[in-house]
């Protein structure tokens, strides 16, 4: 589970990964930022190529149509008769721009023209009081163009005067003009850019503009009003007749609503300084780049999602970590419990071990000085009391020799439980039969059965096969057993010995219906020195190692031993010994 | 406790009636004749008195016939609650009590009868085969007089016996 400190953990992580997505995001504006100045100024740089080029194109058309009207102006013999009227016409016709084409005599008055239509012969600029750029060209000597005029029939147009020279005599000037109508039907092209385009003369007066809603003369600062930034100065660079590219704001209630990209180039027609702009809003760059602010987006999400995706994995990786972390801890201190269970469990094994060692050690010094106690007193009064009688002197001695037998039976009895304990007891085996083995015994329990006067029964049929063991340590067996049955048993009780085939094992039963024991007691009965009550070996003089030392020789060959007893009913002791698998061996 | 009572009514029966038979005695306390002689010769034998005890029969019997030798009135017990019994019925001059008796053990029967005011002056000899100083500090706190370790000297034994009669004379 999350605890209190990996929720921490989590919400640094978390932190971070936000932040990792953040700096993503960070990343992905400011490339958008500078990918779209870099597309602005290559917009820009495009538009001021366009607008250069529409400018020099204009430039060169309105400078090409003067040009034609100078060639015919330097005359060297003379004003023709016709008074120039077929090289007007030709002009006209090369130039095919000019709304009409005229001569004015010396004098100011107008003498021909083409097409003959729109001219209006025999008028004298001077009588009209419209000489003023008549007399201006005749002044200077150079190509004169006014400023759009309104023309008599409505429309406007700029009228170009070019002083007609023979030699250095003045004789006139040509008079052409230029419809503005005709000027925008050429180079204003309909398009569905957002692209706008104005063209102002010296002053800053309108002479175009793209949406065609301006009074005549009007400055073009004045369409917006107060509604621009930044437009003011562009215009300023405009009347300069620089080129270049400028931005400036539309403002709606003081805030930006449209950027404007602007390009401005200069047209030089003689005396008319006029300046050509392009602009378009600088959303067109954005309409531009749309497609890369897309990519880079996508790009920037796929990285964030990676992030995430990454950091989730990493998130589920550390907490199935932890968890089995968390699992093997919980494993080992249950695996150290268990170990440090055992380990207890060991101690307390071994310290009960050392003190069955300790009270063995004291119960076998008992057992050894105790007849040591009688022999010795008997000893020393023999010594000492030379007078004593007779029966007495043989009681002493019958004490002596019986407590020494009680000593070497004691020693022979420790001697079997030490080399069964250290499993050094050697086992002669051979093929032994039960019954011879089952007399022997009897024949040397002879005089306790006779004193106790037991009933032997021996049930063991002739066809039990022969067991494989060692003869005397089965007699040994047999001794202990009996004898412990005859102890435990009152007089004239029964004592049975049986036996039968049990798969590859003998199985040997001794049986008495003597005093029994306890559940408890019989648990106990093949325990070193195990004395049901701590007279009782004594009172029927065993050394209390009989049938530990029974159970030792029955395992030591691969039997088993058991016991089963009924209070005041009696025990069965059941054994089991390999039996003879080949006869011919025996 | 029956002996003891038996000998109490005897000597009062004897002192109310000066001269009274043996044969009377038995009568009035309804015993046979046997046992009234027995009682009146174990109250009339002042040789001093030892109580063995011991489990170990050929120990008991045969430090019995060296000490009887000694000219001691032996009597022997086998187990912790005959222990009792006869302290209460011979009230031995001394006591030679085996550790590992049955019944109640030796350490418990040296507490009973050195906690009762009667039998405290009983001196008590400690026998064991045991040979533990926990053991016999043990003993000695627990009152007895002396602490001898089986196998032992005889002639220790008896001069051991002979210190504390004495002692216990005086």
């Amino acid at each position: 589970m999350w605890n209190r400190k990996s929720k921490w953990n989590l919400l640094l992580f978390a932190a971070i990964v936000l932040l990792l997505i953040s700096s993503i995001f960070f990343l992905w504006m400011k490339t958008n930022i500078e990918v779209r100045s870099v597309v602005e100024e290559q917009y820009q740089n495009q538009q001021l190529l366009l607008t250069r080029h529409i400018a020099g194109t204009i430039e060169q058309t309105l400078n090409e149509r003067v040009s034609l009207l100078e060639v015919i102006a330097k005359t060297d013999s003379g004003v023709p008769e016709d008074n120039f009227k077929s090289d007007i016409k030709s002009v006209y016709d090369i130039a095919g721009l000019f709304y009409v084409v005229e001569y004015v005599a010396e004098n100011g008055t107008i003498v021909s023209g083409y097409p003959e239509e729109y001219v209006p012969l025999g008028l004298n600029l001077h009588e009209n009081d419209v000489s003023y750029a008549f007399e201006h060209v005749n002044d200077t000597g150079d190509v004169y163009i006014t400023d759009p005029l309104k023309l008599m029939e409505g429309n406007y147009g700029s009228f170009i005067w070019v002083p007609v020279y023979e030699g250095d005599i003045f004789r006139g000037a040509f008079i052409a003009i230029i419809k503005e109508s005709d000027l925008k039907d050429r180079y204003v092209v309909e398009s569905n850019s957002s692209s706008y385009a104005y063209l102002i003369d010296e002053r800053g007066r309108i002479l175009y503009e793209g949406n065609q809603n301006y009074e005549r003369g009007a400055l073009y600062v004045d369409i917006f009003g107060s509604n621009v930034s930044g437009l003011q100065e562009i215009i300023a660079e405009q009347i300069n007749g620089s080129e270049g590219n400028g931005k400036y704001f539309l403002l709606e209630n003081e805030t930006i609503y449209e950027e404007k990209l602007v390009s401005y180039s200069p047209i030089n027609w003689y005396n008319q300084k006029w300046s050509l702009a392009l602009t378009s809003p600088s959303s067109e760059v954005d309409r531009l780049i749309v497609s890369v602010y897309l990519k880079l987006f996508i790009v920037a999400a796929v990285s964030a999602l990676f992030i995430v995706f990454v950091s989730s994995f990493v998130v589920i990786i550390l907490f199935n970590w932890s968890k089995s972390l968390e699992k093997e801890v919980g494993e080992k201190t249950q695996e150290l419990k268990e170990s440090n269970e055992s380990l207890r469990a060991a101690n307390t094994k071994l310290k009960e071990l050392d003190r069955l060692k300790t009270e063995f050690l004291s119960i076998v010094s008992h057992e050894l000085k105790t007849p040591l106690t009688a022999m010795r007193t008997s000893s020393e009064f023999l010594r000492e009391s030379d007078e004593c009688s007779i029966p007495v002197r043989r009681q002493m001695l019958d004490i002596i020799i019986r407590n020494i037998d009680r000593q070497s039976r004691m020693v022979d009895d420790l001697l079997d439980v030490s080399r069964i304990e250290s499993n050094r007891m050697k086992y002669h085996k051979e093929h032994v039969n039960v019954v011879e083995a089952v007399h022997t015994s009897l024949e040397m329990l002879s005089t306790v059965l006779k004193e106790k006067n037991m009933n032997v029964l021996v049930e063991i049929p002739d066809s039990l096969p022969s067991v494989y063991t060692d003869r005397d340590k089965l007699v040994q067996v047999f001794i202990n057993l009996l004898n412990n049955a005859v102890k435990f048993s009152k007089k004239n009780g029964t004592v049975r010995v049986s036996a039968q085939e049990d798969d590859d094992f003998i199985e040997i039963s001794v049986s008495d219906n003597g005093i029994g024991m306890s559940g408890e007691e019989f648990e106990k009965v093949f325990d070193k020195f195990y004395q049901i009550d701590s007279t009782s070996t004594r009172k029927v003089g065993g050394s209390g190692l009989g049938l530990s030392i029974v159970k030792g020789i029955i395992e030591g060959q691969g039997g088993t031993i058991s016991v089963t007893s009924e209070q005041d009913k009696g025990s069965t002791f059941v054994f089991t010994l390999k039996k003879s698998m080949d006869e011919i061996d025996g | 406790m029956q002996a003891e009572n038996i000998g109490g009514k005897i000597l009062s029966l004897m002192e109310e009636n000066p001269g009274i038979t043996v044969k009377m005695i038995s009568e009035k306390l309804s015993i046979t004749v046997n046992q009234v002689e027995k009682v009146l010769d174990s109250m009339s034998d002042t040789r001093q008195k030892i109580l063995i005890v011991d489990d170990e029969m050929d120990a008991l019997v045969s430090l019995k016939v060296a000490l009887e030798a000694e000219g001691y009135n032996v009597v022997e017990a086998k187990d912790g609650h005959e222990v009792v019994d006869k302290v209460y019925s011979e009230l031995p001059d001394v006591i030679l009590l085996d550790l590992m008796i049955p019944g109640i053990d030796g350490f418990e029967v040296c507490r009973l009868l050195k906690s009762d005011e009667m039998y405290r002056h009983i001196p008590i000899i400690m026998l064991t085969a045991r040979n533990e100083v926990d053991d016999k500090v043990e003993g000695i706190e627990l009152g007895a007089d002396d602490y001898v370790t089986k196998p032992f000297n005889l002639k220790e034994l008896k001069a051991r016996i002979k210190m504390i009669l004495r002692r216990q004379d005086i």
